[in-house]
């Protein structure tokens, strides 16, 4: 048995070095996602968004001197562990030119700690969302295609502040998402603009029954209830509880909590008092290209996170033809090609970026889901809405500032 | 640049095999040693990882710490506190047999993991607490990789010799004689509670070691690395496959289940790309049908545990039963 296994073992090894050897001068680039953890139901389709992005560029001519662009497909199962186990393969061992993800920020963290950076390669995760990300010493190569939770958690707050919310009670999702967002709107809230949170508490996911969640929350007088949660899981069950025991008049929601399964659960008629705040598209115009092209591979434009992957690897194709397949310079073009001055570029339109890019005019990438004009943290400004509840499902009530 | 690529990435698995063979080390003095059935390592990786980082780290305002002290002090830390952290758990886990204490053990993990994503003056709760200093880690990309290789290294090869040396010692084989038969060595009178303290809390501390060498490697650590499959399940695998009870065989099973765990990725990157997503499943798959053939064509691992008895009595002549 020991020599079956150790024969297994080393045929693993052989095969893959036999199989490593480059068949031909392909520009590569990784894309590590969350494939077999807990967000195994959403990454599919992020890759199937990010691979639209490279057939685009290959089909228009392909990057460089007519090279192919080639995904290669990492898992990193949403955990630290795999992720830079992952980062480290595509990097060293597949010879990538830049990363695309990986999905989940703690992976993001601990890839771009222990790979990316040191190995100097552009990293541009589409889906990691923690504030920590921003303060990473990663000279200049850490980019997202999303905005932090801090931003959109601080543009709620204000805007709430505007539509004249007074006491209001923060329930959150105790994971990276909830708790990222419910500082964040804490902080602007009651700090930057005097409101008060009268309760301010965390929940797991996952239990039938949040009553005793909700009557804690109640206590101190507050009218209003602020979730950030996941509106097809738990947000749902709270929302439904606190309605059902008529434990608060108004609710809103984060970006997870504006999610059609609200709608149809629990009906139209009873969320005259619901708003959500959510991402939209600046141009408008690029969401529908994007959108005609992902519905035309067969894809779901609505899926989360599908539009900041196709973003982040079209982005990464631009910075790589701009540098010229220099994978050094590739985090200095990223910020070039997206900097809000140029020539404006919609999603798919590669023909026309490496024809303006070759002629040396500068270009200006505008994105499905917004203009990406990276800051010098490498994050982007979202752009909000807040969102109400109408009899055609969600609409847009106002833009948050 | 091929050549290199492959260099760091060895370098870069052999630094996790030593982090992973640690944990082993680690889980063979409870399981191998004393018999104890430890189904939440997870808990002490944090434990370790934790408290290293919230020693060394610069000073935050949003959580306890960080006292900005060098990174051994953090280790030091790291397995001290693990070590504390077991103290009480065992004190009060310990009573229960085997499979109980499984279930008690993965209670205890979980517990630790909600804290830890719950408290965020303690641990910045969900969002983990990064720039978490690395040994070496200013010099270039594979410079720094040796370099903390050397590192992990040494402390496996320490943790090894003193490891080995308390199995072949007494001590070593008074812990046999309680995994084997309790009554028994209660009747010799040894103090069979104490002892299994001991063997938890050693072990214990040996995990919280590598979490902090995991941390510090990776410069960050968040709540997403108690994963329980790759940080409780895959050192099981680990210590069974490589034979438990063999401090050599916790190394050996720790190398060849990380290897086939990771280049197995390579090798299903082959197919072509329409199945790149579902190939990922593969090596989840491999892993447990090694487990399979290993438990029923190999139980005892691919190095057995060394059977004074057995050795002495087919020395003098007669076969071993």
């Amino acid at each position: 048995m020991k020599t079956k296994l150790i024969a297994l073992a080393a045929g693993l090894m052989t095969a893959t070095a036999l199989a490593s050897v480059p068949a031909k001068a392909d520009v590569k680039i990784g894309l590590i996602g969350g494939i077999s953890g807990p967000i195994a139901a959403m990454a599919p389709a992020m890759v199937d968004a990010a691979q639209l992005a490279i057939q685009q560029v290959n089909e228009q001519g392909g990057i460089g001197d007519g090279e192919k662009l080639v995904g290669v497909v990492g898992d990193s199962a949403c955990n630290p562990q795999n992720g830079t186990d992952a980062a480290t393969k595509a990097v060293n061992i597949e010879g990538v030119a830049g990363i695309v993800g990986p999905h989940c920020s703690g992976a993001v963290l601990a890839a771009a700690g222990s790979v990316t950076i040191p190995a100097s390669i552009t990293l541009i995760t589409p889906s990691g969302t923690s504030p920590e990300i921003t303060s990473l010493e990663d000279k200049g190569t850490v980019f997202r295609t999303v905005p932090s939770d801090d931003y959109q958690g601080r543009a709620l707050a204000r805007t709430m502040k505007e539509q004249g919310y007074g006491k209001v009670a923060v329930a959150y999702l105790n994971n990276d998402y909830g708790t990222g967002l419910a500082n964040a709107f804490k902080a602007e809230y009651v700090d930057e603009l005097g409101g008060e949170i009268t309760q301010f508490a965390a929940h797991e996911e996952g239990k039938a029954s949040y009553r005793s969640n909700l009557a804690e929350l109640v206590k101190g007088g507050a009218d209003t209830l602020v979730i950030f949660d996941y509106g097809d899981g738990t947000g749902l069950t709270i929302l439904r509880q606190a309605l059902e025991n008529g434990f608060f008049d108004k609710f809103v929601g984060g970006d997870g909590m504006k999610s059609d399964a609200i709608i149809n659960e629990l009906g139209a008629e009873n969320l005259n008092a619901f708003v959500a705040s959510s991402p939209v598209g600046e141009k408008s115009q690029s969401l529908d290209v994007f959108n005609e092209a992902f519905k035309a591979v067969g894809g779901d434009p609505d899926a989360i996170f599908v539009s900041t992957s196709y973003d982040a690897t079209f982005l990464m194709a631009l910075a790589l033809e701009k540098a010229g397949g220099d994978k050094a310079g590739a985090a200095a073009a990223m910020v070039e090609v997206s900097n809000g001055e140029g020539e404006a570029i919609l999603p798919g339109e590669w023909k026309k970026a490496k024809e303006l890019i070759a002629a040396g005019t500068a270009i200006d990438y505008k994105g499905a889901a917004g203009d990406h004009n990276f800051d010098a943290n490498g994050d982007v400004p979202g752009t909000y809405a807040l969102w109400e509840v109408g009899s055609n499902g969600f609409e847009m009530l106002t833009e948050m500032q | 640049m091929e050549i290199l690529g492959l260099v760091n990435y060895a370098l870069f698995m052999a630094i996790f095999i030593a982090i992973y063979a640690l944990l082993a080390l680690g889980l063979n003095i409870q399981w191998g040693f004393a018999g104890l059935f430890n189904a939440g390592i997870a808990g002490f990786f944090a434990v370790g990882a934790y408290t290293s980082a919230i020693l060394s780290t610069a000073a935050d305002d949003g959580r306890i710490g960080g006292f900005d002290l060098h990174f051994l002090l953090g280790w030091f830390g790291a397995m001290l506190a693990a070590g504390l952290i077991a103290w009480p758990i065992g004190k009060i886990c310990l009573r229960f047999r085997s499979d109980y204490l499984a279930i008690a053990t993965i209670g205890v993990a979980e517990i630790i993991r909600l804290v830890i994503k719950s408290e965020p003056v303690l641990t910045n709760g969900a969002r983990g607490i990064s720039g978490i200093p690395r040994p070496a880690g200013d010099i270039g990309y594979m410079e720094s990789q040796i370099a903390y290789l050397a590192i992990v290294l040494a402390v496996l090869a320490a943790a090894y010799f003193l490891v080995e040396r308390q199995f072949n010692a007494p001590w070593g084989r008074m812990m046999r004689a309680i995994r084997d038969n309790e009554s028994a060595a209660k009747a010799m009178g040894k103090d069979v509670e104490f002892r299994r303290l001991e063997a938890f809390i050693f072990g214990a501390a040996l995990m919280g070691l590598a979490g902090a060498m995991f941390a510090h490697f990776n410069r960050s650590i968040t709540p997403e690395a108690i994963d329980p499959m790759v940080a409780t399940f895959l050192v099981w695998i680990m210590l069974i496959l490589g034979g438990s009870g063999n401090n050599r065989g916790a190394i050996v099973g720790a190398a060849v289940v990380w290897i086939i765990w990771s280049v197995s990725e390579i090798a299903t990157d082959r197919l072509p790309h329409e199945y790149a997503v579902q190939a990922k499943y593969i090596r989840l798959f491999l892993i447990g049908l090694m487990l399979q053939l290993v438990l029923r064509f190999r139980p005892e691992g691919l190095l057995p545990e060394p059977l004074r008895g057995d050795r002495r009595t087919s020395q003098s002549g007669t076969e071993p039963h």
